[in-house]
């Protein structure tokens, strides 16, 4: 063996060693692209515009990330429930899709500080004559598999009894198509969800029925629980979206008005 | 590389509820079964009948069931109804299409069985002075059975199997229902539809063991 060889198996190895150590958040610098699973039929965060390009407050916010880590910005177009697979099989490195923060959840992704929060509201087509939140006592309601608002409402639906059911739905197009043809009375979707739906004019006689009485929904990006690199970097992130005013900036361009405080009274994060 | 660690003990916490949803499938195979033949005979001998009115809407039946997907006939009988004011609810839009599918293929291969039973028995039969029912019902269908037997145990794996395509129009209650609820609420993806795929494995091979006991006794010669 000469010292050719010695050296160059020294170097390799280093070299090796070196790779091996990067983690997620040099992964993405170094390919020079940041893949985004966002979902893309819940307007106004994500959806497709008439050219089939994807649009939306999520994909603005993902490709406001790329630009600050200096690379492109992929949208990978994922259903709500393919988050985590995506995340986990490689094919998305940041899930930008208004996920919920739930505890059970943390166990499995790593949540970073929430980017956005959602309130709820009723939504009914005209004549069913439910108004309120209340009046979806024994009613057959409907909502996209396990959201927060799904996972809510189904609670309560149970808990009420009198002969009212549940029906999970996987995608948000589903529930709105099975509101307009009256198999449900009603669903609970976040306010921005339902205005943006009653405004496209796409459903005839969908109305907002009132206030859904939950707490806000706090919704975080997410990556896998190992990347603390990566969830770092997010934090601050989405931390700076606030302070420079891009966040309220990006609000007022896709829901409009006052960006709701992404922050808990009498507690950190 | 394949960054998860995996949670046996969550998944495995959530078996009881899969179980349940296991039973809501296995009814929901066994019933579309049922009926499935039924209409199946029916559509058999109609597709066999003179009449153009009897022939045509059973090979239009035939032809529906077998060249589109069960996707299709399933979220066709849940949105398609619907959008016509027929509601049925996610359990029964299910139970229809999957029903629909297996007398479709189910009656093609009734038909395959009827060819290989010789005419000339039913003419002894009538010969007997056994009346054309008669002469199906005792001689024909118990033949029909014992041929189309196993293609049969087939068509009812393939029924479990096409139970899991209800989430599409929010059923909630069968194990791809309860497995996709328990995955949006926990995350485990992996686990948990590792251990339906595991549970269907095990429905599919009960059913096929079940039916070689049944035919071992049935159909004993």
């Amino acid at each position: 063996m000469n010292f050719k060889t010695v050296a160059g198996g020294l170097i390799a190895a280093t070299l090796v060693a070196g790779t091996a150590q990067a983690d997620k958040l040099d992964d993405i610098i170094a390919s020079g692209t940041l893949r985004c699973a966002v979902v893309l039929d819940f307007p106004p965060m994500g959806s497709r515009d008439e050219n089939n390009e994807p649009i939306g407050f999520d994909v603005d916010y993902c490709r406001d990330l790329a630009k600050v880590l200096g690379v492109e910005a992929e949208i990978v177009e994922t259903p709500f429930p393919d988050r985590i697979p995506a995340l986990v099989s490689g094919r998305a490195d940041v899930g930008v899709a208004s996920t919920s923060d739930t505890l059970e959840r943390a166990k499995t992704a790593g949540f970073t500080i929430p980017y956005f929060a959602f309130t709820n509201v009723v939504l009914t087509k005209e004549g069913t004559g439910a108004d309120s939140y209340e009046s979806l006592k024994g009613r057959t309601v409907g909502s996209v598999a396990g959201t927060y608002e799904a996972i809510a409402l189904e609670k309560d639906i149970k808990a009420w009894g009198e002969g009212g059911s549940f029906r999970p739905y996987q995608s948000q197009a589903d529930v709105f198509l099975a509101l307009s043809q009256g198999q449900i009375d009603a669903t609970v979707v976040t306010s921005t969800v339902a205005s943006s739906i009653v405004d496209s004019g796409r459903y005839e006689g969908l109305t907002i029925g009132g206030d859904a009485p939950y707490l806000p929904d706090y919704v975080s990006l997410i990556a896998l629980r190992s990347e603390y690199g990566l969830l770092n970097y997010l934090d601050l992130f989405i931390n700076q979206q606030v302070r420079t005013g891009r966040y309220q900036e990006l609000y007022e361009k896709w829901v409009g008005g006052a960006a709701p405080d992404l922050t808990v009274n009498k507690v950190y994060r | 590389m394949f960054e998860y660690t995996f949670q046996w003990r969550q998944a495995f916490r959530a078996l009881p509820q899969m179980l349940d949803g296991a039973l809501v499938t296995m009814q929901i195979a066994v019933l579309s079964m049922v009926i499935g033949v039924t209409i199946a005979v029916l559509l058999a001998v109609a597709r066999n009948a003179h009449s153009p009115w009897l022939r045509w809407p059973a090979t239009a039946w035939v032809e529906v069931a077998r060249n589109t997907p069960a996707l299709f006939q399933i979220y066709m009988a849940h949105f398609g109804l619907g959008s016509f004011g027929i509601y049925l609810s996610p359990y029964v839009a299910l139970l229809a299409g999957i029903t629909f599918n297996n007398a479709g293929y189910l009656c093609e291969t009734f038909r395959g069985a009827l060819r290989a039973i010789p005419a000339t028995q039913v003419r002894a039969g009538r010969s007997l002075g056994m009346g054309q029912v008669m002469a199906f019902r005792l001689i024909v269908l118990p033949q029909m059975f014992r041929i189309a037997f196993l293609p049969t145990t087939n068509q009812m794996v393939w029924a479990i199997l096409m139970t899991s395509l209800g989430v599409t129009v929010g059923m909630s209650t069968d194990l791809t229902g309860v497995t996709q609820d328990l995955n949006a609420r926990t995350f485990r993806t992996f686990e948990l539809f590792a251990l339906a795929g595991a549970l269907y494995y095990c429905i599919a091979k009960a059913v096929m063991f079940a039916a070689r006991l049944a035919a071992w006794r049935l159909f004993r010669y």
